[in-house]
């Protein structure tokens, strides 16, 4: 009767299983699925809902506190931090990476000779090991590192660059001129050409006012920001969370850029055609064409990246020998935090309030960018 | 019909076999979990044990590395109890408390009153606070295996260089900072005298030291007088340009920038022997106790792991269990690990002339005594936080310290939040009641 049921069900719904044999080897190829997804995640997730309503140290027996924890999760001032910082990394994060990833998405998919290396240069920051990047990325941003020593060369070098940026944009205005008067017609102002004569120009004035002793680097104190191991905000955010955000940005955009190129291929090359007889321009078919037409594309990527970026966990768990805990932790750190971390016995219950309470904000986070952000199928 | 009776009788053999087989085996193999990066040195060590016939009759130890985290395995082992057991595990000071207050550890008291080697008390072998590491409430958890403690490493050429006298063990705060300052003064560009970070665990010390409390009351103490006024020693070095942070001289910590000659004086603790010896075994070293403060007080900080057994475990096996503790602790594994320069808990090796601690004939081993002798000196205590848990304690510290290092707050300020958030800290634990710290 059951199997009856069962074959009448997917005959109705999808292919039509004739034999009760071809039902029972369908089983068995997705009993390894499923095997995981009930034991790994469906059991996992039940268990977590109990012991998110009892006090639990894994030693003695769970105890009924009802929402006590959740309660204490409101009270607690570390999680409500790790919230603050959750919400606002996954903002920044996922808008500026979705950004960045389709900006860049549309400059590799170009034909031009050697793009390939060009993309494969590019997707090698998402195949690095995470841990890895995290730690050399540390040593960049350290107070004697390149982030530092790059910015106090700006400041020595300041001067030069004014000049050059001077010089540039007046050897550029002068051929510009000289051209417009020699051909009697305007002349582009992005003229590679010409372009590049200036900065060759700008170049050799200002190697010459430095040989003449008129520029002199600036003497300045070396640059010793601690970007890491520091509680200093910046616009209200720890700069060690800033330093977070860079990372993830620079290590997730190629594996969006991966799925917008694969997106890009399917937009048909007519209405780029089509914008371009209207009158369009680069940015013009960007908006009105790539966009659009990239939307189911934009919709997943933006998910993705919300949920990553809500559950953000491995970077922040290296950088947590370097910067104080309170500059970086995120809610998913704060669950690890409470269960492992924090001294003494497991806190079971809090860490499961904290995980419920993560879930049950991812869901609504991402149902809420579907129902007024970016959908599927909705409207830009 | 016929091939169904077939595979029931197969199945019936099956079980058959292998209730016999699991009620033939003895237990035999008794299972060790440590931390992995020892693992070249156990092997060895039961290798020689082994040797020379230590370790108890027909009993095969098998070593478990643990590469993640210790105090998680242990927790996790003890939690499910059973079969998930091992019989001997690293008990790390840092945990010990919280392990022991699980019910889920065996005191080792009975087993030591009994012991030949180790008994009737442990004091009488063990250096004392090596001992009271692992003592709660009356009952002994574990046995300390090697231990360390801080003391100041320097670098002899650096202080030739100046024309100043070495660190001693008299040297006061004040002494110790004249010192470092003429150092530095004769240190080649890019290095500085003293390598420091803003580490919590090397300052409390001084900080303990000078008068401050573990806890002031229930609440943080690091706001007090004596906190604040060991955190400007502490920090003087590197306020004032006579001490770098590792990173700042390019080294992943204060010994690698000690060996490489980037920094001529660091507080660590034996550990550094090692590292000397691999990568800068020429390196003229030599190693003193903490300054002590400017009215003569000195404390240190003891850190040990030692070995600690299951309570869950069948009488049989936990004494086997022992026996090979008390092997992998006798004179001769002592006598090993110390050629291997970890430094083992027996005070006889300082008399014993087997040892090399007795008699150093190098500078490895003239440091492995001074932190031998720096752990038996009064004022050390455990590595542990109780309670209040080592993570919050050290965190809140350590971010203050960061800041006052940075110069992005006064030392007065920087202790002053510091013990403000660790108060938050404590009632967010329900440590302590709302409204009872300051800041709550």
């Amino acid at each position: 009767m059951g199997g009856r049921l069962v074959r009448r069900l997917l005959c109705s719904y999808t292919l039509c299983m004739r034999t009760r044999e071809e039902l029972g080897w369908a089983f068995l190829f997705l009993l390894p699925l499923l095997w995981t997804l009930v034991v790994a995640f469906g059991y996992a997730f039940i268990r977590a809902v109990y012991f998110s309503f009892t006090e639990y140290d894994l030693f003695k027996p769970p105890s009924w506190v009802g929402l006590k924890n959740f309660n204490h999760l409101l009270e607690d001032s570390r999680f409500l931090l790790a919230l603050s910082h959750t919400l606002v990394f996954s903002a920044i994060v996922t808008s500026v990476q979705t950004i960045l990833a389709l900006l860049l998405a549309v400059v590799v998919n170009q034909k031009l000779r050697g793009i390939t290396l060009f993309r494969a240069g590019y997707y090698v920051p998402s195949i690095s090991s995470s841990v890895v990047v995290t730690l050399i990325f540390a040593w960049l941003v350290h107070r004697r590192g390149v982030a530092n020593f790059l910015l106090t060369a700006l400041q020595q070098y300041a001067l030069y660059l004014l000049v050059f940026a001077g010089a540039v944009a007046l050897l550029h205005l002068l051929q510009l001129l000289w051209e417009r008067w020699r051909w009697k017609a305007p002349t582009r102002f992005f003229d590679p050409l010409l372009l590049l004569t200036s900065l060759l120009g700008a170049a050799l004035v200002t190697i010459g006012l430095h040989q003449l002793g008129v520029l002199r680097p600036r003497a300045v104190p070396p640059m010793e920001i601690a970007w890491v191991s520091t509680e200093r905000t910046f616009l209200g955010v720890p700069l060690p969370l800033w330093s977070i955000m860079a990372l993830n940005i620079w290590t997730t955009i190629p594996t969006f850029m991966v799925i917008f190129l694969a997106g890009l291929q399917d937009v048909p090359k007519e209405l780029y055609e089509a914008a371009e007889l209207d009158g369009a321009g680069s940015w013009q078919k960007l908006w009105y064409v790539t966009v659009p037409a990239l939307r189911p594309v934009l919709f997943l990527v933006i998910t993705l990246g919300l949920i990553g970026t809500l559950q953000m966990f491995d970077q922040v768990a290296v950088l947590a020998g370097l910067a104080p805990l309170d500059s970086i932790i995120t809610l998913a750190y704060y669950i690890y935090w409470n269960m492992f971390g924090g001294g003494g016995l497991p806190r079971v219950g809090m860490a499961s309030a904290a995980a419920l309470f993560l879930a049950l904000l991812t869901l609504a986070v991402v149902l809420l960018q579907r129902r007024f952000g970016i959908s599927e199928k909705g409207v830009l | 019909m016929y091939r169904k009776w077939l595979i029931l009788g197969l199945a019936g053999l099956l079980v058959l076999g292998l209730g016999t087989a699991s009620s033939s085996q003895q237990p035999t193999s008794i299972t060790l979990v440590g931390f992995s990066g020892d693992t070249p040195v156990v092997q060895a060590l039961l290798t020689e044990l082994q040797r020379i016939g230590k370790l108890p009759a027909g009993v095969n130890v098998v070593w478990q590395p643990e590469a993640v985290d210790m105090r998680q395995r242990v927790l996790n082992d003890l939690a499910a109890g059973g079969a998930a057991l091992a019989d001997i595990y690293y008990i790390d000071v840092f945990w010990a408390p919280e392990v022991a207050a699980t019910g889920r550890l065996q005191s080792l008291n009975d087993f030591i009153a009994r012991s030949t080697d180790l008994g009737p008390n442990l004091r009488d072998k063990w250096l004392e606070p090596l001992v009271d590491a692992f003592e709660f409430d009356g009952q002994i958890y574990a046995i300390a295996k090697d231990f360390n403690s801080l003391v100041i490493w320097y670098n002899k050429d650096a202080f030739r260089r100046a024309g100043v006298a070495f660190p001693s063990n008299t040297d006061t705060w004040f002494d110790f900072l004249q010192k470092a300052q003429a150092v530095n003064r004769a240190a080649p560009a890019g290095t500085a005298a003293i390598n420091l970070n803003p580490d919590p665990v090397r300052f409390l010390p001084f900080a303990f030291a000078n008068g401050m409390p573990f806890m002031l009351g229930l609440c943080a103490p690091f706001a007090t007088e004596e906190a604040i006024t060991a955190a400007e020693f502490f920090s003087i070095p590197n306020r004032f340009g006579f001490g770098k942070t590792s990173a700042d001289v390019g080294a992943g910590w204060p010994g690698a920038a000690f060996t490489a000659e980037k920094g001529f004086i660091v507080n660590e603790g034996g550990w550094m022997l090692g590292p000397i010896l691999n990568e800068n075994p020429t390196l003229d070293f030599g190693a003193a106790f903490l300054p002590l403060t400017p009215d003569g007080k000195r404390a240190n900080y003891l850190f040990t792991v030692g070995y600690g057994i299951p309570a869950g475990l069948p009488s049989a096996r936990a004494q086997t269990a022992f026996q090979v503790v008390e092997a992998l602790v006798s004179k001769e594994a002592n006598l090993f690990v110390l050629e291997r320069l970890a430094i083992p808990p027996r005070k006889e090796l300082l008399a014993d002339p087997k040892s090399p601690l007795a008699n150093p004939q190098n500078p490895f081993q003239a440091g492995a005594r001074v932190v031998f002798e720096a752990t038996g000196q009064p004022g050390t205590r455990p590595f542990t936080f109780g309670a209040v848990g080592g993570p919050a304690y050290l965190d809140t510290l350590g971010a203050a310290l960061t800041k006052i290092f940075n110069k992005e707050a006064t030392v007065r300020a920087a202790m002053e939040e510091a013990a403000l958030n660790l108060n938050k800290l404590l009632v967010d634990k329900g440590l302590v009641p709302r409204g009872v710290c300051p800041g709550t």
